[in-house]
């Protein structure tokens, strides 16, 4: 009985996250706006620093840094928007409140957001990858894409777990979310050395800004694709356990921060607020 | 009732509207937080941005990259801040209004036009965005040691130069502002990336000559580009890119006057055509968000 319970609840969560995956992917192709929007702009705009480069007569590889930057900056945005900010929206709008009265974990829909918009921003970074190959003639050496994939996925993972973890703790505020949300851009970007390595901001800040998983995995994934010209933090071997590691830790303390928030708001009576 | 009544009437309704609707901005922009705070949140991104450059040029400098090189990288970059913040701010305040304040629908039951209730909205954006060049300038004068202004700098002239390149700015913005009322929510990504294509064009960041020729011949059509071409002139003496070396000071003003004045027209028009079918197709109070 207790084994059929639980199967029955597995079920009803593995469907809460296809659900809420398949909103994002399907929305993301039933818009043309959007697709252009994730594709074609945000290459332009990291192109702006693949000239940066050229302007400056830097290596070849230092394009390549942007371009894999800019894929991974993809992914940045959308745990912020897509993620971090995106219980506030939902609030906003008075679905919240929907997700509180059904029996399916939060963390279900949570995960459903992260792997709908996971692939939703799959086509923009590969739009950026591809574009950066065939009009930069960025070199992506093909015989090391198999670890940096692996890499690629580890971070991913860290990355939208740590997006899980700013979810919860966006879940009450209001419109502070739209100014945190925006300094968790172009800061980042600094911190984690989108654009150049983060090594050249001296080891100390680099440590510092490896606390998010986008700077050490965009470190290893450099040095898997580019060896000692991509001026490495750590040795790429330490990487994925601290991806692991990070990934595990911060599904814990979303998890805990989830449940945390969930019940402020209900005491608070804050869930259902909105124009806040 | 005289002439001079008939015409400042309207205009003393319309100063009305851009304060009442520009103190509306500033409200909703910042009173959540302590103003110290909100400055934090002002300042982060060109600061951000700034330094984003200086480690790009600092890493490969053995590549021939100098102090002057970043000297224009760092001047283009803060000023086209106004082109990123104001630009999407205002198109932004179309889709919040509509879609999470469900408000937009209420400018058409008051006696105002939603045009001008925009470019006060865009008030508050114009300053935020001043704050930012004016902190990031003295970061780079100050902490960054870069030298801003020659003697024959005319403080009083750039200034004029900063304004008129913003207006331009604003009317882009309605003419975006159009687009976003007829348009789902994350459209959004469309207006940020015309900013980015712009960042690209105009060679905020590079000299325009590394563009691609057709690209180049793009840029060339794009009234930001003259706008940071004539600022970096005024603050170094010198220009950045060959391929407008051609073109005197003066020259640069006259393309920056009538290019501006050109998207004055451009956007009464569009913004007026995309108003009516928005209201025809029943999108002012439309809401989408996945």
């Amino acid at each position: 009985m207790e084994g059929e319970s639980l199967s029955t609840r597995l079920r009803m969560n593995l469907r809460a996250v296809y659900a809420r995956a398949s909103v994002r992917v399907k929305a993301s192709f039933r818009e043309r706006s959007w697709l252009l929007g994730e594709t074609l702009f945000p290459f332009l705009s990291m192109s702006a620093f693949v000239f940066v480069y050229r302007g400056l007569k830097a290596p070849r590889e230092y394009e390549g840094f942007v371009v894999l930057g800019g894929a991974m900056i993809a992914y940045w945005n959308n745990v912020i928007w897509g993620m971090a900010s995106q219980f506030f929206w939902e609030r906003e709008q008075g679905q919240l409140q929907l997700y509180l009265i059904t029996p399916a974990s939060r963390m279900s829909i949570l995960l459903g957001m992260a792997l709908g918009g996971m692939a939703m921003t799959t086509t923009r970074a590969a739009a950026i990858l591809a574009g950066g190959i065939l009009l930069f003639h960025v070199s992506l050496p093909l015989d090391r894409a198999l670890p940096a994939f692996g890499l690629f996925l580890l971070t991913l993972g860290a990355a939208y777990s740590l997006g899980m973890i700013l979810s919860s703790l966006f879940l009450l505020w209001g419109r502070e979310v739209w100014h945190t949300a925006t300094i968790l851009q172009e800061p980042v970007y600094l911190l984690s050395g989108f654009y150049f390595p983060v090594s050249a901001m001296g080891t100390g800040v680099a440590i510092v800004g490896s606390i998010l998983p986008v700077t050490l995995g965009l470190d290893g994934i450099r040095q898997v694709f580019y060896g000692h010209a991509a001026h490495g933090l750590l040795p790429v071997p330490w990487i994925p356990p601290i991806q692991i590691a990070l990934t595990l830790i911060f599904l814990f303390i979303a998890a805990v921060t989830l449940r945390y928030m969930e019940n402020l708001g209900k005491h608070e009576g804050r869930l259902t607020v909105r124009g806040d | 009732m005289s002439a001079a009544e008939a015409i400042g009437r309207p205009v003393k309704r319309l100063a009305q509207v851009l304060r009442t609707s520009a103190w509306l901005g500033w409200q909703v922009e910042a009173n959540w937080a302590d103003p110290w705070i909100f400055l934090m949140y002002a300042i982060a991104k060109p600061l951000a941005t700034t330094l984003i450059l200086f480690f790009m040029v600092r890493v490969v400098s053995q590549g021939g990259a100098t102090a002057e090189t970043f000297r224009y990288i760092f001047i283009g970059n803060t000023f086209f801040l106004y082109v990123s913040e104001v630009l999407i701010g205002i198109s932004w305040t179309v889709f919040r209004d509509r879609e999470d304040y469900e408000t937009l629908k209420y400018i058409y039951v008051a006696p105002i036009h939603l045009l001008p209730y925009l470019l006060g909205r865009a008030f508050t954006r114009v300053a935020t965005s001043t704050l930012g060049v004016l902190v990031a300038l003295l970061f780079g004068r100050f902490v960054l040691g870069l030298t801003l202004g020659v003697p024959e700098t005319n403080w009083l002239l750039l200034l004029c130069a900063v304004v008129l390149g913003l207006v331009g700015v604003l009317w882009l913005g309605i003419i975006l502002a159009g687009v976003s009322l007829v348009v789902a929510r994350h459209s959004m990504n469309l207006n940020e990336g015309l900013s980015g294509l712009f960042y690209l064009l105009c060679g905020a960041i590079f000299p325009l000559d590394v563009l691609p020729r057709w690209a180049l011949h793009l840029s060339l059509w794009l009234p930001f580009t003259y706008w940071l071409e004539l600022l970096r002139r005024m603050l170094t003496g010198r220009g950045f890119a060959a391929s407008l070396a051609r073109w005197s000071d003066g020259d640069l003003w006259w393309i920056l006057a009538l290019a501006t004045v050109g998207l004055c027209a451009l956007a009464l028009v569009w913004f007026r055509w995309c108003e009516r079918v928005a209201r025809e197709r029943g999108l002012i109070d439309w809401k989408t968000n996945y």
